[in-house]
Protein backbone atom coordinates (compact mmCIF):
# COMPACT_ATOMS: atom_id res chain seq x y z
CA UNK A 1 0.00 0.00 0.00
CA UNK A 2 1.68 3.29 -0.83
CA UNK A 3 1.36 6.44 1.08
CA UNK A 4 -1.27 8.07 -0.85
CA UNK A 5 -3.40 4.71 -0.98
CA UNK A 6 -3.05 4.76 3.11
CA UNK A 7 -4.13 8.48 3.64
CA UNK A 8 -7.04 8.03 1.24
CA UNK A 9 -8.04 5.60 3.13
CA UNK A 10 -7.51 6.75 6.41
CA UNK A 11 -9.07 9.76 6.03
CA UNK A 12 -12.25 7.86 4.37
CA UNK A 13 -12.30 6.03 7.22
CA UNK A 14 -12.24 9.32 9.74
CA UNK A 15 -14.57 11.56 7.52
CA UNK A 16 -17.17 9.12 5.12
CA UNK A 17 -20.47 8.44 6.33
CA UNK A 18 -20.21 5.40 7.64
CA UNK A 19 -17.52 3.43 9.41
CA UNK A 20 -15.66 1.24 6.88
CA UNK A 21 -15.31 -2.29 6.97
CA UNK A 22 -13.39 -4.26 9.36
CA UNK A 23 -11.93 -6.28 6.76
CA UNK A 24 -10.49 -2.85 4.71
CA UNK A 25 -9.21 -1.58 7.84
CA UNK A 26 -7.43 -4.90 8.50
CA UNK A 27 -5.69 -4.42 5.86
CA UNK A 28 -4.01 -1.16 6.40
CA UNK A 29 -4.14 -0.94 10.41
CA UNK A 30 -2.77 -3.49 12.85
CA UNK A 31 -4.99 -4.34 15.74
CA UNK A 32 -4.58 -6.39 19.24
CA UNK A 33 -6.46 -8.66 21.21
CA UNK A 34 -7.70 -5.26 23.25
CA UNK A 35 -8.34 -3.37 20.53
CA UNK A 36 -9.08 -4.04 16.57
CA UNK A 37 -7.50 -2.13 13.78
CA UNK A 38 -11.77 -0.83 13.17
CA UNK A 39 -11.97 0.02 17.10
CA UNK A 40 -8.48 2.22 16.89
CA UNK A 41 -10.05 3.98 13.98
CA UNK A 42 -12.88 4.69 15.65
CA UNK A 43 -10.79 7.00 18.14
CA UNK A 44 -9.77 8.84 15.13
CA UNK A 45 -13.23 8.99 13.47
CA UNK A 46 -14.93 10.40 16.93
CA UNK A 47 -12.49 12.84 17.61
CA UNK A 48 -13.06 14.20 14.19
CA UNK A 49 -16.56 15.17 14.95
CA UNK A 50 -16.32 16.27 18.43
CA UNK A 51 -13.51 18.39 17.17
CA UNK A 52 -14.89 20.32 14.74
CA UNK A 53 -18.51 20.45 16.03
CA UNK A 54 -16.89 22.25 19.33
CA UNK A 55 -14.92 24.66 17.19
CA UNK A 56 -18.32 25.38 15.26
CA UNK A 57 -19.88 25.73 19.04
CA UNK A 58 -17.13 28.14 19.75
CA UNK A 59 -17.57 30.68 16.91
CA UNK A 60 -21.47 30.25 17.29
CA UNK A 61 -22.26 30.27 21.10
CA UNK A 62 -25.51 31.37 20.67
CA UNK A 63 -27.29 29.51 17.91
CA UNK A 64 -25.57 26.47 20.24
CA UNK A 65 -27.28 27.81 22.99
CA UNK A 66 -30.62 28.12 21.16
CA UNK A 67 -30.46 24.62 19.58
CA UNK A 68 -29.31 22.64 22.83
CA UNK A 69 -25.92 19.82 22.66
CA UNK A 70 -27.96 17.42 20.45
CA UNK A 71 -29.54 19.23 17.78
CA UNK A 72 -26.78 21.50 17.48
CA UNK A 73 -24.30 17.99 17.03
CA UNK A 74 -26.83 17.01 14.24
CA UNK A 75 -26.32 20.43 12.72
CA UNK A 76 -22.15 20.25 13.05
CA UNK A 77 -22.41 16.95 11.34
CA UNK A 78 -24.30 17.49 8.35
CA UNK A 79 -22.58 21.03 8.11
CA UNK A 80 -19.68 18.85 7.89
CA UNK A 81 -20.93 16.42 5.76
CA UNK A 82 -21.76 19.12 3.20
CA UNK A 83 -19.01 21.59 3.84
CA UNK A 84 -15.48 19.93 5.28
CA UNK A 85 -12.71 22.05 6.58
CA UNK A 86 -10.87 23.67 3.60
CA UNK A 87 -8.90 26.11 5.89
CA UNK A 88 -5.67 26.01 7.95
CA UNK A 89 -7.28 27.70 10.85
CA UNK A 90 -10.16 25.69 12.23
CA UNK A 91 -11.80 29.04 13.29
CA UNK A 92 -12.81 29.50 9.23
CA UNK A 93 -14.70 26.37 9.62
CA UNK A 94 -17.98 27.79 9.98
CA UNK A 95 -18.28 30.40 7.31
CA UNK A 96 -20.73 28.26 4.93
CA UNK A 97 -22.84 27.95 8.32
CA UNK A 98 -25.38 30.72 7.50
CA UNK A 99 -25.56 29.54 3.77
CA UNK A 100 -26.21 26.10 5.01
CA UNK A 101 -28.95 27.32 7.54
CA UNK A 102 -30.44 29.37 4.30
CA UNK A 103 -30.53 26.31 2.17
CA UNK A 104 -32.13 23.84 5.17
CA UNK A 105 -33.80 26.07 7.08
CA UNK A 106 -35.15 25.23 10.27
CA UNK A 107 -39.18 24.83 9.86
CA UNK A 108 -39.71 26.61 13.17
CA UNK A 109 -36.80 29.04 12.99
CA UNK A 110 -36.47 30.79 9.79
CA UNK A 111 -34.29 33.40 12.10
CA UNK A 112 -31.77 30.88 12.53
CA UNK A 113 -29.31 31.67 9.46
CA UNK A 114 -29.60 35.47 10.44
CA UNK A 115 -28.34 34.44 13.67
CA UNK A 116 -25.67 32.02 12.25
CA UNK A 117 -24.64 35.36 9.95
CA UNK A 118 -24.26 37.97 12.75
CA UNK A 119 -22.26 35.51 14.71
CA UNK A 120 -20.09 35.00 12.19
CA UNK A 121 -19.42 38.76 11.25
CA UNK A 122 -18.80 38.89 14.89
CA UNK A 123 -15.82 36.82 14.95
CA UNK A 124 -14.43 38.28 11.77
CA UNK A 125 -14.95 41.38 13.17
CA UNK A 126 -12.48 40.50 16.04
CA UNK A 127 -10.17 39.46 13.92
CA UNK A 128 -10.25 42.11 11.59
CA UNK A 129 -7.02 44.17 10.89
CA UNK A 130 -6.13 47.39 13.21
CA UNK A 131 -6.14 50.89 11.68
CA UNK A 132 -5.97 54.32 13.35
CA UNK A 133 -9.51 56.03 13.79
CA UNK A 134 -9.95 59.85 13.11
CA UNK A 135 -12.50 61.91 15.23
CA UNK A 136 -14.97 64.59 13.89
CA UNK A 137 -12.50 67.44 13.94
CA UNK A 138 -10.94 65.60 10.96
CA UNK A 139 -14.11 66.70 8.90
CA UNK A 140 -13.87 69.80 10.29
CA UNK A 141 -10.55 70.58 9.14
CA UNK A 142 -11.26 69.44 5.61
CA UNK A 143 -13.03 72.36 5.25
CA UNK A 144 -16.63 74.33 4.85
CA UNK A 145 -15.89 74.59 1.14
CA UNK A 146 -14.76 71.09 0.60
CA UNK A 147 -16.93 68.96 2.78
CA UNK A 148 -19.64 67.85 -0.15
CA UNK A 149 -16.56 66.20 -1.63
CA UNK A 150 -14.82 64.32 1.20
CA UNK A 151 -14.70 60.88 1.23
CA UNK A 152 -14.56 58.67 4.15
CA UNK A 153 -12.35 55.85 4.70
CA UNK A 154 -14.58 53.18 7.05
CA UNK A 155 -12.47 51.35 9.61
CA UNK A 156 -11.85 47.88 8.68
CA UNK A 157 -13.27 46.40 11.51
CA UNK A 158 -16.34 47.84 10.90
CA UNK A 159 -19.51 45.51 8.64
CA UNK A 160 -22.56 46.15 7.62
CA UNK A 161 -25.24 43.04 7.13
CA UNK A 162 -28.51 43.31 6.10
CA UNK A 163 -30.57 40.37 7.60
CA UNK A 164 -34.11 39.45 6.75
CA UNK A 165 -34.98 38.79 10.76
CA UNK A 166 -34.31 40.37 13.59
CA UNK A 167 -31.29 38.02 14.28
CA UNK A 168 -29.65 41.17 16.91
CA UNK A 169 -32.74 40.75 19.04
CA UNK A 170 -32.59 36.79 19.57
CA UNK A 171 -28.69 37.13 20.09
CA UNK A 172 -29.52 39.63 22.93
CA UNK A 173 -32.56 37.53 24.38
CA UNK A 174 -29.83 34.31 23.99
CA UNK A 175 -27.26 36.40 25.84
CA UNK A 176 -29.20 37.07 28.40
CA UNK A 177 -30.96 34.56 29.16
CA UNK A 178 -34.09 36.10 28.38
CA UNK A 179 -37.03 34.04 26.75
CA UNK A 180 -36.50 34.13 23.03
CA UNK A 181 -39.40 35.69 20.97
CA UNK A 182 -40.83 34.44 17.88
CA UNK A 183 -38.86 35.52 14.44
CA UNK A 184 -39.87 38.85 13.26
CA UNK A 185 -37.80 41.51 10.45
CA UNK A 186 -35.09 43.16 10.82
CA UNK A 187 -32.95 45.99 10.18
CA UNK A 188 -29.36 45.81 9.11
CA UNK A 189 -26.72 45.64 11.77
CA UNK A 190 -23.35 47.15 12.32
CA UNK A 191 -20.88 45.09 14.14
CA UNK A 192 -17.87 47.04 14.75
CA UNK A 193 -14.93 46.19 17.13
CA UNK A 194 -13.25 48.82 19.83
CA UNK A 195 -10.17 47.84 21.49
CA UNK A 196 -10.37 44.13 21.75
CA UNK A 197 -13.98 44.16 22.27
CA UNK A 198 -16.98 43.64 19.44
CA UNK A 199 -20.29 45.46 19.56
CA UNK A 200 -23.29 45.51 17.35
CA UNK A 201 -26.25 47.37 16.93
CA UNK A 202 -29.34 47.67 14.47
CA UNK A 203 -29.52 50.39 12.14
CA UNK A 204 -32.34 52.54 10.53
CA UNK A 205 -32.90 52.06 6.96
CA UNK A 206 -31.42 55.44 5.95
CA UNK A 207 -28.36 55.33 8.16
CA UNK A 208 -27.65 51.81 7.13
CA UNK A 209 -28.15 53.37 3.11
CA UNK A 210 -25.88 55.71 3.98
CA UNK A 211 -23.15 53.96 5.69
CA UNK A 212 -23.09 51.29 2.93
CA UNK A 213 -22.45 54.56 0.34
CA UNK A 214 -19.88 55.79 2.88
CA UNK A 215 -18.23 52.06 2.43
CA UNK A 216 -18.16 52.55 -1.35
CA UNK A 217 -16.42 55.38 -1.36
CA UNK A 218 -19.37 57.59 -2.53
CA UNK A 219 -18.20 61.18 -1.01
CA UNK A 220 -20.29 62.98 1.91
CA UNK A 221 -22.89 64.89 -0.64
CA UNK A 222 -23.79 61.34 -1.96
CA UNK A 223 -23.69 60.07 1.81
CA UNK A 224 -26.24 62.44 2.80
CA UNK A 225 -28.64 61.75 0.31
CA UNK A 226 -29.79 58.59 1.98
CA UNK A 227 -31.89 60.39 4.70
CA UNK A 228 -33.58 62.85 1.52
CA UNK A 229 -36.68 61.12 2.52
CA UNK A 230 -36.58 62.17 6.20
CA UNK A 231 -38.48 65.06 7.89
CA UNK A 232 -35.21 66.94 8.62
CA UNK A 233 -32.35 65.64 6.36
CA UNK A 234 -29.44 67.68 7.09
CA UNK A 235 -29.67 67.40 11.10
CA UNK A 236 -29.84 63.74 10.45
CA UNK A 237 -27.44 62.69 8.33
CA UNK A 238 -25.57 65.27 10.71
CA UNK A 239 -26.38 63.25 13.73
CA UNK A 240 -25.55 59.87 12.02
CA UNK A 241 -22.65 60.73 10.85
CA UNK A 242 -21.43 62.71 13.76
CA UNK A 243 -22.27 59.36 15.37
CA UNK A 244 -19.79 57.48 13.40
CA UNK A 245 -17.00 59.39 14.17
CA UNK A 246 -17.72 58.98 18.08
CA UNK A 247 -18.31 55.28 17.58
CA UNK A 248 -14.37 54.90 15.94
CA UNK A 249 -16.04 53.66 12.55
CA UNK A 250 -14.14 55.97 10.49
CA UNK A 251 -10.07 55.33 9.98
CA UNK A 252 -9.57 58.69 7.77
CA UNK A 253 -10.85 61.45 5.64
CA UNK A 254 -10.16 61.89 2.00
CA UNK A 255 -10.44 65.39 0.84
CA UNK A 256 -11.58 65.98 -2.99
CA UNK A 257 -9.14 66.02 -5.44
CA UNK A 258 -8.25 69.79 -6.61
CA UNK B 1 23.24 22.41 11.52
CA UNK B 2 20.83 21.95 14.34
CA UNK B 3 21.40 23.64 17.58
CA UNK B 4 20.02 23.43 20.78
CA UNK B 5 18.51 26.62 22.36
CA UNK B 6 19.10 27.22 25.97
CA UNK B 7 15.69 28.66 27.09
CA UNK B 8 14.47 27.20 30.51
CA UNK B 9 10.88 25.90 31.45
CA UNK B 10 8.27 27.69 29.53
CA UNK B 11 4.22 27.10 29.28
CA UNK B 12 1.76 27.08 26.76
CA UNK B 13 0.16 30.34 26.15
CA UNK B 14 -3.68 30.08 26.26
CA UNK B 15 -6.72 32.72 25.95
CA UNK B 16 -7.76 32.18 29.31
CA UNK B 17 -4.37 33.45 30.69
CA UNK B 18 -4.40 36.56 28.35
CA UNK B 19 -5.17 38.94 30.59
CA UNK B 20 -2.59 37.81 33.15
CA UNK B 21 -0.13 38.10 30.35
CA UNK B 22 -1.16 41.40 29.58
CA UNK B 23 -0.95 42.80 32.92
CA UNK B 24 2.31 41.19 33.91
CA UNK B 25 5.40 38.79 33.34
CA UNK B 26 4.12 35.65 34.33
CA UNK B 27 7.30 33.24 36.08
CA UNK B 28 7.76 31.28 32.83
CA UNK B 29 11.04 31.33 30.83
CA UNK B 30 9.24 31.32 27.72
CA UNK B 31 5.70 30.81 26.38
CA UNK B 32 4.32 28.40 23.10
CA UNK B 33 1.33 29.57 21.24
CA UNK B 34 -0.45 27.67 18.58
CA UNK B 35 0.55 29.43 15.58
CA UNK B 36 -2.44 29.16 13.93
CA UNK B 37 -4.05 30.92 16.02
CA UNK B 38 -2.03 34.06 15.79
CA UNK B 39 -2.18 34.42 12.18
CA UNK B 40 -4.81 36.36 11.74
CA UNK B 41 -4.15 40.27 11.36
CA UNK B 42 -5.62 41.58 13.66
CA UNK B 43 -7.95 41.44 17.40
CA UNK B 44 -6.35 40.65 20.98
CA UNK B 45 -4.75 37.09 19.71
CA UNK B 46 -1.82 39.01 18.38
CA UNK B 47 -2.14 41.61 20.32
CA UNK B 48 -1.08 40.26 23.59
CA UNK B 49 1.36 38.00 21.61
CA UNK B 50 3.06 41.06 20.93
CA UNK B 51 2.93 42.45 23.94
CA UNK B 52 4.16 38.83 25.37
CA UNK B 53 7.09 38.54 22.96
CA UNK B 54 8.64 42.01 24.02
CA UNK B 55 8.60 39.97 27.91
CA UNK B 56 10.19 37.25 26.71
CA UNK B 57 11.45 34.60 24.13
CA UNK B 58 7.89 33.23 22.06
CA UNK B 59 7.80 29.65 20.08
CA UNK B 60 5.69 28.59 17.66
CA UNK B 61 3.97 25.65 17.79
CA UNK B 62 1.87 24.88 14.80
CA UNK B 63 -0.70 22.26 13.58
CA UNK B 64 -1.89 22.49 10.08
CA UNK B 65 1.65 22.28 8.34
CA UNK B 66 0.73 18.84 7.65
CA UNK B 67 4.25 17.65 6.64
CA UNK B 68 3.12 14.41 5.70
CA UNK B 69 0.71 14.39 3.57
CA UNK B 70 0.58 13.71 -0.14
CA UNK B 71 -1.03 16.89 -0.88
CA UNK B 72 0.93 19.20 -1.68
CA UNK B 73 2.44 22.05 0.87
CA UNK B 74 -0.21 24.59 1.24
CA UNK B 75 1.74 27.81 -0.38
CA UNK B 76 -1.07 30.30 1.48
CA UNK B 77 -0.49 28.38 4.74
CA UNK B 78 3.47 28.99 4.50
CA UNK B 79 3.09 32.53 3.48
CA UNK B 80 1.28 33.11 6.56
CA UNK B 81 3.78 31.44 8.31
CA UNK B 82 6.60 33.47 6.98
CA UNK B 83 4.71 36.47 8.09
CA UNK B 84 4.17 35.41 11.32
CA UNK B 85 7.72 34.71 11.75
CA UNK B 86 8.93 37.72 10.68
CA UNK B 87 6.14 39.44 13.32
CA UNK B 88 7.27 37.35 16.28
CA UNK B 89 10.64 36.71 15.83
CA UNK B 90 10.47 33.08 17.51
CA UNK B 91 12.89 31.47 19.38
CA UNK B 92 11.50 28.41 17.60
CA UNK B 93 9.37 26.93 14.74
CA UNK B 94 7.53 23.85 15.60
CA UNK B 95 4.82 21.59 13.87
CA UNK B 96 4.24 17.76 13.97
CA UNK B 97 5.19 14.36 12.43
CA UNK B 98 2.23 14.04 11.11
CA UNK B 99 -0.44 14.58 8.09
CA UNK B 100 -3.60 16.67 8.66
CA UNK B 101 -5.05 17.26 4.91
CA UNK B 102 -5.89 15.19 1.94
CA UNK B 103 -7.35 16.58 -1.70
CA UNK B 104 -7.72 20.46 0.30
CA UNK B 105 -9.55 19.15 2.76
CA UNK B 106 -8.29 19.86 6.68
CA UNK B 107 -9.09 17.19 9.15
CA UNK B 108 -7.73 19.38 11.91
CA UNK B 109 -5.82 16.26 13.74
CA UNK B 110 -2.69 15.11 13.95
CA UNK B 111 -2.59 12.08 12.50
CA UNK B 112 -0.09 9.26 12.38
CA UNK B 113 2.28 8.12 8.93
CA UNK B 114 3.29 4.40 8.18
CA UNK B 115 7.20 4.27 8.93
CA UNK B 116 8.30 3.39 5.67
CA UNK B 117 11.44 4.34 3.47
CA UNK B 118 8.96 6.02 0.95
CA UNK B 119 7.08 8.27 4.07
CA UNK B 120 10.77 9.32 4.71
CA UNK B 121 11.44 10.28 1.43
CA UNK B 122 8.46 12.40 1.23
CA UNK B 123 8.61 13.89 4.59
CA UNK B 124 12.15 14.74 4.15
CA UNK B 125 12.06 16.55 0.71
CA UNK B 126 9.50 18.79 2.61
CA UNK B 127 11.21 19.51 5.72
CA UNK B 128 13.89 20.32 3.51
CA UNK B 129 11.94 22.72 1.45
CA UNK B 130 9.87 24.17 4.90
CA UNK B 131 13.44 25.22 6.47
CA UNK B 132 14.73 26.84 2.79
CA UNK B 133 11.20 28.89 2.53
CA UNK B 134 11.56 30.41 5.93
CA UNK B 135 15.14 30.16 6.22
CA UNK B 136 15.45 28.53 8.82
CA UNK B 137 15.79 24.94 10.97
CA UNK B 138 12.16 23.45 12.13
CA UNK B 139 11.44 21.00 15.01
CA UNK B 140 8.68 18.19 14.28
CA UNK B 141 6.81 16.68 17.46
CA UNK B 142 6.16 13.16 17.93
CA UNK B 143 2.20 12.80 17.63
CA UNK B 144 0.24 10.84 20.18
CA UNK B 145 -0.85 7.31 18.41
CA UNK B 146 -3.69 5.08 18.51
CA UNK B 147 -3.18 3.14 15.36
CA UNK B 148 -0.03 1.32 13.63
CA UNK B 149 -0.21 0.39 10.13
CA UNK B 150 0.82 -3.07 8.61
CA UNK B 151 3.52 -1.43 5.92
CA UNK B 152 5.81 0.59 8.41
CA UNK B 153 8.97 -1.20 8.29
CA UNK B 154 10.79 1.06 11.23
CA UNK B 155 9.90 2.05 14.77
CA UNK B 156 9.06 5.91 15.06
CA UNK B 157 12.13 6.76 16.64
CA UNK B 158 14.11 5.11 13.62
CA UNK B 159 11.88 6.98 11.84
CA UNK B 160 12.65 10.73 13.63
CA UNK B 161 16.17 9.95 13.63
CA UNK B 162 16.92 9.41 10.26
CA UNK B 163 14.44 12.37 9.45
CA UNK B 164 16.78 14.49 11.07
CA UNK B 165 20.00 13.02 9.61
CA UNK B 166 18.35 13.75 5.99
CA UNK B 167 16.75 17.23 6.52
CA UNK B 168 18.80 18.58 9.51
CA UNK B 169 15.69 19.26 11.09
CA UNK B 170 15.15 19.17 15.38
CA UNK B 171 12.70 17.35 17.34
CA UNK B 172 10.21 18.56 19.87
CA UNK B 173 10.30 15.16 21.76
CA UNK B 174 6.62 14.95 23.67
CA UNK B 175 7.51 12.58 26.38
CA UNK B 176 3.72 12.37 27.52
CA UNK B 177 2.98 11.27 23.57
CA UNK B 178 5.56 8.76 24.11
CA UNK B 179 4.31 7.23 26.83
CA UNK B 180 0.93 7.33 25.99
CA UNK B 181 2.09 5.78 22.47
CA UNK B 182 3.63 3.17 24.08
CA UNK B 183 0.95 2.20 26.05
CA UNK B 184 -1.36 2.48 23.32
CA UNK B 185 0.87 0.74 20.79
CA UNK B 186 2.85 -2.00 23.05
CA UNK B 187 6.56 -1.07 22.63
CA UNK B 188 8.91 0.25 24.96
CA UNK B 189 9.08 3.85 26.23
CA UNK B 190 12.39 3.20 27.16
CA UNK B 191 13.79 1.78 24.00
CA UNK B 192 12.00 4.93 22.41
CA UNK B 193 14.05 7.47 24.39
CA UNK B 194 17.60 5.13 23.58
CA UNK B 195 17.02 5.28 19.73
CA UNK B 196 16.61 8.92 19.46
CA UNK B 197 19.90 11.39 18.38
CA UNK B 198 20.55 12.87 21.74
CA UNK B 199 21.95 16.06 19.70
CA UNK B 200 18.56 16.71 18.07
CA UNK B 201 16.24 17.57 20.69
CA UNK B 202 15.35 21.03 21.10
CA UNK B 203 12.37 20.63 23.45
CA UNK B 204 10.47 18.99 25.53
CA UNK B 205 6.61 18.49 25.55
CA UNK B 206 4.62 17.80 29.09
CA UNK B 207 1.00 17.27 29.39
CA UNK B 208 -1.63 15.06 31.00
CA UNK B 209 -3.66 12.37 29.48
CA UNK B 210 -6.73 10.77 29.84
CA UNK B 211 -7.57 6.94 30.91
CA UNK B 212 -9.62 5.44 28.92
CA UNK B 213 -9.90 1.80 29.64
CA UNK B 214 -8.57 0.41 26.66
CA UNK B 215 -6.62 2.99 25.47
CA UNK B 216 -4.68 6.25 27.12
CA UNK B 217 -6.28 9.89 25.21
CA UNK B 218 -4.13 12.83 25.05
CA UNK B 219 -6.34 15.17 26.29
CA UNK B 220 -4.07 17.74 27.90
CA UNK B 221 -7.07 18.54 30.28
CA UNK B 222 -5.39 17.84 33.51
CA UNK B 223 -1.61 17.75 35.46
CA UNK B 224 1.17 15.63 34.29
CA UNK B 225 0.84 12.52 35.87
CA UNK B 226 3.35 10.69 37.69
CA UNK B 227 4.33 8.16 35.18
CA UNK B 228 5.06 11.18 32.57
CA UNK B 229 7.21 12.61 35.51
CA UNK B 230 9.18 9.49 35.29
CA UNK B 231 10.08 9.45 32.19
CA UNK B 232 11.08 12.88 31.67
CA UNK B 233 13.41 12.04 34.68
CA UNK B 234 14.55 9.41 32.05
CA UNK B 235 15.00 11.64 28.96
CA UNK B 236 16.90 14.16 31.16
CA UNK B 237 19.70 11.63 31.71
CA UNK B 238 19.62 11.04 28.14
CA UNK B 239 19.42 14.09 26.50
CA UNK B 240 20.32 16.59 29.20
CA UNK B 241 19.50 20.13 29.66
CA UNK B 242 16.67 20.26 27.11
CA UNK B 243 13.65 23.75 26.88
CA UNK B 244 10.65 21.98 28.63
CA UNK B 245 7.12 23.28 27.66
CA UNK B 246 4.07 22.22 29.91
CA UNK B 247 0.81 21.88 27.41
CA UNK B 248 -3.31 22.91 29.41
CA UNK B 249 -4.91 23.25 26.68
CA UNK B 250 -8.54 21.84 27.91
CA UNK B 251 -9.98 22.84 32.00
CA UNK B 252 -7.28 24.73 32.07
CA UNK B 253 -6.68 25.54 35.79
CA UNK B 254 -5.60 29.02 37.36
CA UNK B 255 -2.43 30.06 35.57
CA UNK B 256 -0.45 29.71 38.64
CA UNK B 257 -1.26 25.97 38.85
CA UNK B 258 0.02 25.83 34.88
CA UNK B 259 3.33 27.93 36.51
CA UNK B 260 3.15 25.32 39.27
CA UNK B 261 3.74 22.47 36.92
CA UNK B 262 6.52 23.88 35.07
CA UNK B 263 8.49 24.73 38.27
CA UNK B 264 8.19 20.99 38.67
CA UNK B 265 10.17 20.43 35.63
CA UNK B 266 12.19 22.65 36.58
CA UNK B 267 13.16 21.13 39.69
CA UNK B 268 13.18 17.57 38.31
CA UNK B 269 15.71 19.00 35.84
CA UNK B 270 17.58 20.47 38.59
CA UNK B 271 18.17 16.70 40.77
CA UNK B 272 18.66 14.56 37.94
CA UNK B 273 21.32 16.81 36.46
CA UNK B 274 22.95 18.34 39.94
CA UNK B 275 24.52 15.08 40.64
CA UNK B 276 26.38 15.12 37.40
CA UNK B 277 27.55 18.76 37.14
CA UNK B 278 29.00 18.50 40.61
CA UNK B 279 30.99 15.58 39.21
CA UNK B 280 31.90 17.70 36.15
CA UNK B 281 33.13 20.53 38.54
Amino acid sequence: MTLAETQELFHRAITGPVPLDEAELDRCFGGTGELSAADRVEIYRNMYTARLVDALRETFPNLARFLGEERFGALGEAYLAEHPSEHHDVGRLGRRLADFLNAYPDPERADLADLAELEWTRNEVFFAPESRIVGAEALVAAGVENVAGVRLRIAPSLCVIGLAHDAAALWRSLAAGEEVLPPREGPAVAVWRRGFEVFHCTLPPEEAGALRAAMEGQPIDAICSAFAGRPDPATEAHAAISSWFAEGWIAGVVLPAA
Amino acid sequence: MFQRLDLGHGIGLRNKHFARFQEERPPVSWVEVVTENFMADGGRPIAVLEKVRRDMPVVLHGVSLSIGSVDPLSGSYLADLKKLVARIEPAMVTDHLCWGTHRGQYVHDLLPLPYTEESLAHVASRVSAVQEFLGRRILLENPSSYVAFRESTMTEWEFLSALCRQSDCGILLDVNNVYVSARNLGFDPIAYLDGIDAGRVGQFHLAGHGDRGRYLLDTHDEAVPPAVWDLYREALKRFGRVPSLVEWDDHIPPLDEVVAQSRRAAEIEAEELAPALRRAS
